[in-house]
């Protein structure tokens, strides 16, 4: 009998706890006091987010967010992040912000807050040269990889629905990989990266068939912080006048800056 | 795209300590919390019994990946922020648990009755009968599950990743991506959990005969 009273006191206890939660939105003085700003990143999207040969996270998106720890003028804590956890790790406060390609979407700005573009990235579908593809009609009644949960994915599932099969992979090398060892007939994933991997692998055939769209990235935050949103916003706008972005971007994408709309 | 080095191998091999960390860690949580399920499951008391099938049946029948999951950010919503490792030490233990309990379960009860009927008789109250003459005898029956459960256990602390862990798994994935070399990187970090499991297969086959000395005949 005491023992369940003492459960029931302590499960109170937490639910009590749990309204209790402080909601202060995180400000730039908060992080600018603590010392560390921690950044989520992708490791594995070549050439935004690589490993490299020292083991370490390098790489356009990495290289952006380390600027940022420059100019804020704390120390930058990378967590290496994938597709699926990006999302939970930002919106639990385990991380403060994330540089980690995510494509602007007024769906997904319900839930986030979006910095002005920073890149972009192409998302083409690739197959091999001999499949007759030419526009997204031409899907239908084929086997489609994406990575689960991308913009792509929500894009093929909406414009086709049940007339394309699509086959969902955990991150992008598999959906890559998918492709030329011919588990489906085509994918629709980044452009750059996609070039980079089939014109290693020639044996496979594989060539663009068509862009599905153009996708500027935004660095992303929770909705209430409010504060560092606007810090990061001018962060990019003077890397975007000073030149610093185009050069990074140059460096690992041998070509320049896109023309990025500001909103 | 970059070409593997000694460095990466390296790094795998860093990578393996958070896998035998964590599964130790899994294993000693696993279980303390499954000596505790099977002993419930097996008391004589209705509501006991009833509260551990419920917790078997929870932890068993849910994905390990979403019991992380949930450990780890449902922290958060529940105002309760867990570190990565405290959420991975609680989400295996919980898990492994239920698990291990009901194989001790099943171990307990091959005990035959005769025996707690006889250390009933001596006088035996129920610690010492179960950690005595029950959990004893269980043990030589228990071997073979639990450890078959704990080869498992190392291999899916490769959930982990799901909550930060670079592991073994991550690890290649990760090096995977940076040089697209699947069958030399995948084939390394197979090799390395089988060397890993090996051992305790092999200890697992020397605690048996030595138990089973007092049996053969």
């Amino acid at each position: 009998m005491r023992l369940i009273r003492t459960l029931l006191a302590s499960l109170l206890l937490l639910a009590t706890s749990a309204a209790l939660r402080p909601s202060a939105a995180q400000t730039v003085d908060e992080i600018l006091s603590r010392g560390t700003i921690n950044i989520g990143v992708l490791v594995d999207l070549p050439p935004y987010g690589i490993l490299n040969d020292k083991q370490e996270p390098d790489g356009f998106d990495i290289e952006v967010a380390k600027l940022m720890g420059t100019y804020l003028g704390v120390k930058v804590n990378l967590v290496p992040l994938t597709s699926p956890n990006r999302i939970p790790f930002l919106l639990t406060n385990k991380v403060d912000l994330i540089v980690a390609t995510f494509g602007i979407t007024p769906e997904r700005a319900k839930q986030v807050l979006f910095s002005i573009p920073y890149s972009a990235i192409e998302n083409v579908v690739f197959a091999a040269k001999d499949k007759p593809i030419a526009k997204i009609e031409d899907l239908k009644g084929l086997r489609v990889g994406v990575p689960r949960g991308t913009v792509q994915d929500v894009l093929l599932s909406k414009a086709l629905g049940s007339a394309v099969k699509i086959s969902r992979f955990d991150d992008d090398p598999s959906t890559y990989q998918a492709l030329l060892a011919g588990q489906v007939d085509a994918i629709a994933e980044t452009g750059l990266t996609g070039d980079n991997f089939y014109a290693a692998h020639p044996e496979g055939n594989i060539v663009r068939k068509f862009t599905l769209l153009q996708q500027p990235n935004g660095i992303t935050m929770r909705k209430d912080q409010f504060n560092l949103h606007q810090w990061v916003n001018t962060f990019v706008y003077f890397i975007k006048l000073n030149g610093e972005l185009n050069a990074l971007y140059e460096k690992w994408f041998q070509k320049p800056l896109p023309v990025l709309p500001v909103f | 795209m970059r070409a593997l080095n000694i460095g990466d191998f390296e790094f795998l091999l860093l990578a393996l300590r958070w896998t035998i960390a964590l599964a130790a860690l899994a294993a000693v949580g696993g279980g303390l919390v499954g000596l505790v399920i099977a002993l419930l499951r097996t008391a004589p008391s209705r509501a006991a019994r009833w509260a551990a099938i419920g917790y078997i049946r929870l932890f068993q029948g849910t994905p390990l990946l979403l019991q992380l999951f949930l450990v780890f950010f449902g922290g958060d919503m529940l105002g309760v922020p867990l570190g990565a490792w405290t959420s991975a030490a609680l989400g295996f233990s919980l898990n492994a648990g239920a698990f291990l309990g009901e194989i001790w379960r099943g171990a307990i009860q091959a005990v035959p009755e005769g025996q707690v009927e006889a250390a009933r008789a001596l006088g035996l109250h129920y610690l010492p009968r179960m950690f005595r003459v029950v959990l004893p005898q269980a043990l030589r029956v228990a071997i073979p599950p639990t450890v078959g459960f704990l080869v498992n256990l190392i291999k899916s602390t490769s959930l982990a990743a799901i909550i930060g862990f670079v592991e073994l798994t991550r690890a290649g994935q990760m090096l995977n991506n940076a040089t697209f070399r699947p069958f030399i990187i995948f084939g390394t970090v197979a090799a390395i959990y089988f060397f890993l499991c090996w051992p305790l297969t092999i200890a697992s086959g020397r605690l048996e005969r030595r138990l089973g000395a007092a049996y053969v005949r």
